[in-house]
């Protein structure tokens, strides 16, 4: 077995790279050029789901047409029927002591 | 009705796609050893503020059909259960049930 110089074999990758037209990288230092080639992956991430057609998302599209979607209103009107017999959404807790509240006191009376 | 971790992950894809180039543009020369210490550092200090959701680990494959979360086929985008039911079904091509 002949021993071959290193210079010769960093003459041969560098000859390589030329023909290959790959970068010559003889101490491997990173170079974040995988960033770059590699594919972008958003265009098939956002296809993952099939398209859905929603009611609210039409009505939204087209606000001219003044369509009304009947079970979000009656929802709206259910809510605000319960906020006048106080039962209503709590209200948000200023600082974390005041979030603990005696259930039985937490009606409002006004 | 749809789940919320559906439109969180819906989210999180449009997300992804929408900042991906900048993102990598950033990766590039944070990653980079023959840049200089400083705009590395720079560029990685500009990748910190970009939000949650777009970072493409905060995408996870769910089921198309039922949103489950777990027990995904990835190669139909199914959950197990609905997987089951569509191949018995016969909807899935090419996929039938063994018996032997």
């Amino acid at each position: 077995m002949v021993s071959i110089a290193p210079s010769r074999l960093a003459a041969l990758v560098k000859t390589r790279c030329t023909v290959f037209q790959t970068s010559y990288n003889p101490t491997s230092i990173r170079t974040g050029a995988k960033y770059l080639r590699a594919r972008l992956r958003g265009p098939s991430m956002t296809d993952y789901y099939p398209p859905t057609l929603s009611l609210s998302s039409i009505i939204r599209q087209f606000p001219e047409m003044e369509l009304v979607d009947a079970a979000e209103k009656q929802r709206l009107q259910d809510v605000e029927d319960r906020k006048k017999r106080g039962k209503g959404a709590p209200k948000k807790a200023k600082s974390k002591g005041s979030s603990f509240c005696n259930p039985v006191f937490h009606r409002s009376f006004f | 009705m749809t789940k919320i971790g559906v439109l969180r992950d819906i989210k999180a894809r449009k997300g992804v796609a929408a900042n991906e180039i900048a993102r990598r543009a950033y990766l590039y020369v944070a990653r980079n050893q023959t840049l200089p210490p400083q705009v590395r550092y720079q560029a990685q200090l500009q990748l910190n503020t970009f939000g949650r959701y777009t970072r493409p680990t905060t995408v996870k494959n769910r089921c198309t059909v039922s949103g489950r979360g777990r027990g995904i086929m990835s190669e139909f985008g199914l959950c197990r259960f609905q997987f089951r039911l569509q191949a018995l079904q016969g909807q899935i091509p090419g996929v039938k049930k063994a018996s032997w």
